[in-house]
């Protein structure tokens, strides 16, 4: 199957991005969310040793909150399965947070710095060594780059006729990304072709096509997906990375079918 | 007892806004619109919304029985 698609960015961020992609089934789509969810890989702490807490949390619930903070990971420098070690030591009274985590890799160290780990009291004291292995999402979810990865049909509204005087006023709710077939009709600027968020509108369509009666149908084959991730890399990282591991494992079944 | 580090649903990280939405919310002398503060943090889908809404601090309650 050789068939043209097309990217497109709605919205691009650091962290959180709308693309639409043309021409792909809804098969290939949902593919691309799963290796999105699944197969991209990112650093995460895994085993703690703990060599001193005396707080009020056990060394389990530690462990479980350390393994959940993100940690940025440089897909170009690390494989699957390698390790970098962190340490954290904090001492009562004042919280220990995940800025307090120091790392023996510049390159692997705490995505968000303000997440507090345990608030300490007077006399109490944490102090800890962490294993981060890089691993992927399918063999536990704090691996999961990817958070609220989903994607949607891209959606027409067709303006087929006007709204009767005394027609029942209902709001008329659409959540996702419209391509703008029926300028003429919209209120302010628009042109035919243009793409727009439904949130521009209050997600209403009775604020864009103000007195029209409208119909809703879906774009064949166009999808938008919402990608955002948890910090440990840039969204563009997430889909290409994604994208990447789909293709390789095309190849090797191409190659392991092969006479 | 302590605020979760993510959001049980959706896997977004919540934990970094805590403080912020504690301090504005509750323990300010003004407290501001819950609804405001999270739209302002950035806290958009309703799943992680309810995580610092409904969260209560524990750590000094449960410290005296050490």
């Amino acid at each position: 199957m050789t068939q043209d698609y097309e990217v497109e960015f709605v919205e691009r961020g650091e962290r959180e991005a709308r693309i639409l992609v043309r021409g792909i089934t809804p098969a290939f789509a949902n593919g691309i969310r799963r290796a999105m969810v699944a197969d991209v890989p990112t650093f995460s702490i895994d085993t703690v040793r703990v060599i001193e807490n005396t707080s009020v949390m056990f060394n389990e619930q530690i462990g479980l909150r350390l393994g959940l903070v993100p940690l940025t990971t440089d897909l170009d420098d690390f494989e699957i399965g390698d390790e970098v070690t962190l340490s954290l030591s904090v001492d009562g009274p004042s919280t220990a947070y995940s800025s307090d985590l120091v790392s023996s890799d510049p390159m692997v160290e705490a995505a968000d710095d303000n997440i507090p780990i345990i608030d300490l009291k007077e006399g109490q004291r944490l102090e800890v060594e962490a294993d981060a292995v890089l691993d992927t999402g399918r063999e536990h979810a704090k691996h999961q780059g990817g958070v609220a990865v989903g994607y949607r049909h891209l959606q027409q509204v067709e303006v087929v006729g006007d709204l009767g005087e005394f027609e029942d006023d209902d709001p008329n709710i659409l959540r996702g990304v419209i391509e703008e077939q029926a300028a003429e009709h919209a209120a302010g600027d628009a042109t035919n072709g243009e793409l727009v968020a439904t949130d521009e509108f209050d997600n209403d369509l009775r604020n864009r096509y103000p007195g029209k009666d409208v119909e809703v149908s879906d774009v064949p084959n166009a999808f938008v997906f919402h990608v955002e991730t948890d910090g440990s890399f840039t969204t563009e990282e997430l889909v290409l990375r994604a994208v990447e591991t789909l293709r390789d494992r095309a190849t090797e079944l191409k190659d392991a079918v092969q006479l | 007892m302590m605020v979760p580090v993510r959001c049980f649903t959706c896997g977004n990280v919540v934990g970094e806004h805590w403080e912020e939405f504690k301090a504005r919310t509750r323990e300010a002398e003004e407290p501001e619109d819950p609804e405001k503060v999270l739209d302002e943090l950035g806290v958009e889908r309703h799943c992680c919304r309810r995580m610092l809404v409904s969260h209560k601090d524990l750590v000094d309650i449960v410290s005296p029985y050490q």
